[in-house]
């Protein structure tokens, strides 16, 4: 217990005690709007449309909400003194070692991938996925005001991606990876000796067949069979989805392109899932844990 | 018998300065707001939901408020700080225990971009949520992400900037990440077949070098100091001015023209 | 409208609309009235004036956008400087007979970020840089293994991985002695065990005594 509160008062670690209750808030908040929007004929803002002077009636608010900011900051900031560690020292790594708190979900990933799907592709897909809302979200409802009810889909897929991926993992990497990044509850102290046994194999040894070689050679079956699993991942759900959906409205307005950029994205997020879930759940059963779906000379995933 | 205030307001010279008067009158109240260069920001007038704070949730505001504290406690930062390997830490100690408030103007621009970037995160839920994303205001969420993506660049290479222990092991888990980008890095997949090497690739442009060492700091610095404020400040121009153009803040559609 | 547009780009004087010519009975010389210039008249150009076709406009454009290519690649080349001061690859790290079989030496690892580990038959020089994402690992005695603080990746006592995120074994530098006896060690040049190069000549030192 009281190494929880050691964490949670850490300097370093307020911001994200404050994300975390901020997030929830707002999340409230907003939910509430939206049932109440759902609820009722006309949303809310739609009654308050009548026009009012910026000043002094929304100046007067900025000008307030300034106020509340800077005396939050000049207080947090007469109280509590930026962490200034041992000068720096190329030999010796801090254990545990972590990024700046935004990152900690993307560092979390670099446990079950690759660095450069981790740190370069997933982080582009993200940016280029965010870029594109607004030109494959085609339904015109819900612009202006909080509905749930009328976006079902776009709100779940984006909250899942930021609340679930991002804020969690953020919250996760920070109170819960420990020395050697081991996985400690909150209240556990972090011992720095703690002997977790990681010993992972690739997919295709659970079929027998290993990815390389007692010579260290590559298989070229076992790198097939990874692509494979890939491919059907993709193509099934994919596909399902498509003979599902095809003469629905919405995928008819979309057009192919933009339907499969979109698929596309939401397979990728789900794979992430797949990913992590193939990591964490086999040890539970009593199996290994899994490193790579597939091996290539080039890359793995 | 007139007061002195009213003698005042006679002048020349309070005239040059005042454009007009300050009863409370519609007039003058939309005089405030178009006659001042900062205040004409805004419209005149706005729909009464977007006064109300459970609406924008003020995000925006606040992101944009942080920038500008940041931006001020930076360039007094500025004063004590070298970007050298050898007197940047020794700068952060002298900062925090021999300059009068060193310390706060510190943890200000500490704890500042700590929040901002809390909240520029917020402000995309919210936009987000109310759907203010769809037609007209699309590019406008486009600009949006770059200012998102550029508020976690700036922290991320102020990060660096005392030279710590926390500094080098951050950036150089972060740095090392470009390291294994497709095709553009020594240890990415395509990378070697194309040549690239530790000493030529994107890694190198970040560091300066083949690992975070003083040339780093510097490059982090001129990013963090001038390059990255300077393009975020040109993507906030075009976000704010976006939004006027796209008929101020959404709202529903309820027939009435926004503007 | 359009008649009064078209006779712009004619070198013929335009002809005066009726109001206007009442008025130039006063004046001496008449004014021409100028063409309206809202619109670009017919046939011309307007800012296509330098036209597609037109060789020069072509060479003009061809030019500037050169200019802000190469300028753009001199940028680039502007961040890879000829020089790097970086701290010298090679050093020297005492007699083989100073270190113990079985042990991993951690005496240059502050300093070099290199463990030299002894063996029976003898010696490899690994580079204490974590294959992962490039943090230093500790060398746990007690576990015989190195584990990185960063991730978790964890190598057994010869470099290779076993457990963690890393891809790939740890590296070797290389390890030689030179003519008074002494070991020394080249962290410039590298060797891969995912590129077979661990039985190349300079991974290890052969040493028995
Ligand atoms: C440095 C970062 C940013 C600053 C200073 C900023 C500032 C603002 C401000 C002051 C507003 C007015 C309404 C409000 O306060 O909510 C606004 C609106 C908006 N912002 Fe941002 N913003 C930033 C980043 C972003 C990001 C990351 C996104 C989305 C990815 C975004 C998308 C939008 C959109 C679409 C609007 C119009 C919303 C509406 O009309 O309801 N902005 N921004
Ligand atoms: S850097 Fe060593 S495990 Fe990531």
């Amino acid at each position: 217990m009281n190494h929880l509160l050691e964490l949670v008062t850490k300097p370093d670690n307020i911001p994200i005690v404050g994300l975390l209750l901020l997030v929830i808030f707002y999340s409230w908040l907003a939910w509430t709007k939206a049932r109440k929007n759902d609820s009722q004929q006309l949303p809310d803002e739609a009654r308050l449309d009548d026009k009012v002077q910026v000043w002094p009636y929304l100046v007067r608010v900025e000008f307030l909400a300034m106020l509340v900011v800077l005396l939050i900051l000049v207080v947090w900031s007469v109280f509590i003194n930026a962490p200034l560690e041992e000068p720096a020292n190329p030999a010796l790594t801090p254990n545990p070692s972590k990024a700046p708190w935004y990152f900690l979900g993307l560092q979390e990933l670099l446990v079950y991938f690759d660095p450069w799907i981790a740190g370069v592709v997933l982080p582009s897909i993200i940016i280029v996925g965010l870029m594109i809302i607004p030109y494959v979200d085609i339904n015109e409802k819900g612009n202006g005001y909080y509905t749930f009810k009328e976006r079902k889909f776009s709100i779940l897929t984006f909250c899942f991606g930021f609340l679930i991926l991002w804020v969690s993992l953020i919250v996760l990497g920070t109170f819960m990876r420990g020395p050697g990044w081991n996985f400690f509850l909150p209240w556990q102290d972090w011992d720095t000796h703690k002997v977790v046994v990681l010993n992972n194999v690739d997919l295709s040894e659970y079929f027998g067949m290993p990815s390389h070689f007692p010579d260290n050679s590559l298989n070229i079956a076992a790198s097939a069979f990874g692509f494979l699993v890939i491919a059907a991942f993709y193509l099934s759900l994919g596909g399902w989805h498509y003979m599902k959906y095809k003469n629905s409205d919405v995928v008819k307005k979309l057009g192919l392109g933009r339907y499969a950029l979109v698929l596309g994205l939401f397979l990728t997020m789900m794979f992430v899932v797949l990913k992590i879930l193939l990591r964490l759940a086999p040890p539970i059963f009593g199996g290994y844990p899994v490193k790579y779906i597939w091996v290539t000379p080039w890359f793995n995933v | 018998m007139i007061s002195p205030m009213e003698k005042l307001r006679k002048t020349e010279v309070y005239k040059s300065i005042f454009r007009h008067k300050y009863e409370d009158t519609p007039r003058n109240r939309a005089l405030q707001i178009v006659d001042n260069v900062f205040l004409h920001l805004h419209p005149v007038r706005v729909p009464r939901h977007a006064t109300n704070i459970g609406y924008t949730w003020g995000m925006g505001g606040i992101t944009f408020l942080l920038f500008l504290v940041l931006t001020l406690t930076g360039v007094i930062l500025m004063f004590y700080y070298r970007p050298t390997a050898q007197y940047a830490y020794e700068d952060m100690k002298y900062l925090m225990h021999d300059v009068p408030f060193g310390p706060l103007i510190r943890n200000m621009h500490r704890w500042g971009a700590h929040a901002m970037v809390i909240t520029v995160m917020l402000h995309m839920f919210r936009v987000f949520l109310t759907g203010s994303y769809k037609p007209p205001r699309q590019f406008n969420w486009v600009v949006g992400v770059v200012l998102l993506l550029l508020t976690f660049l700036l922290s991320f290479s102020g990060y660096l900037l005392p030279w710590d222990q926390l500094s080098i092991w951050a950036v150089t888990v972060g740095t090392n990440m470009a390291r294994a980008t497709p095709l553009l890095g020594h240890e990415g997949p395509f990378g070697p077949q194309l040549g690239m090497r530790p000493d030529a690739d994107v890694r190198f442009v970040l560091l300066g070098g083949t690992q975070v060492g003083p040339p780093t700091l510097l490059r982090f610095y001129v990013g963090h100091c001038i390059f990255l404020p300077l393009i975020a400040t040109i993507f906030m121009v075009v976000h704010f001015w976006r939004i006027r153009k796209d008929g101020g803040i959404s709202g529903p559609d309820t027939g009435k023209k926004n503007f | 409208m359009a008649d009064d547009i078209t006779s712009s780009s004619q070198t013929v004087p335009p002809q005066r609309p009726q109001a206007l010519s009442q008025e130039s009975q006063i004046s001496a010389t008449p004014i021409p009235k100028k063409p309206k210039q809202d619109r670009a008249p017919e046939n011309d150009p307007g800012i296509w004036r330098m036209g597609r076709k037109s060789f020069l406009s072509f060479a003009g454009w061809l030019s500037f956008l050169g200019f802000i290519g190469i300028s753009t690649v001199g940028a680039l080349r502007f961040m890879f400087p000829r020089v790097l001061f970086e701290p010298p690859s090679k050093f020297k790290a005492g007699l083989p007979g100073d270190y113990v079989i079985g042990e991993v030496n951690e005496k240059y690892t502050e300093e070099q970020r290199i463990w030299i580990v002894r063996e029976r038959e003898g010696f490899y020089a690994l580079i204490a840089i974590c294959t992962h994402l490039g943090c230093t690992p500790r060398w746990l005695t007690a576990e015989n293994k190195f584990k990185c603080p960063c991730h978790g990746s964890g190598y057994y006592k010869d470099g290779v991985n076993f457990e963690g995120p890393t891809p790939r074994p740890l590296e070797r530098a290389q390890i030689t002695v030179n003519d008074d006896g002494e070991i020394v060690i080249d962290k410039s040049i590298k060797f891969r065990y995912e590129l077979g190069e661990w039985g190349k000549a300079g991974s290890f030192l052969k040493y028995v005594g």
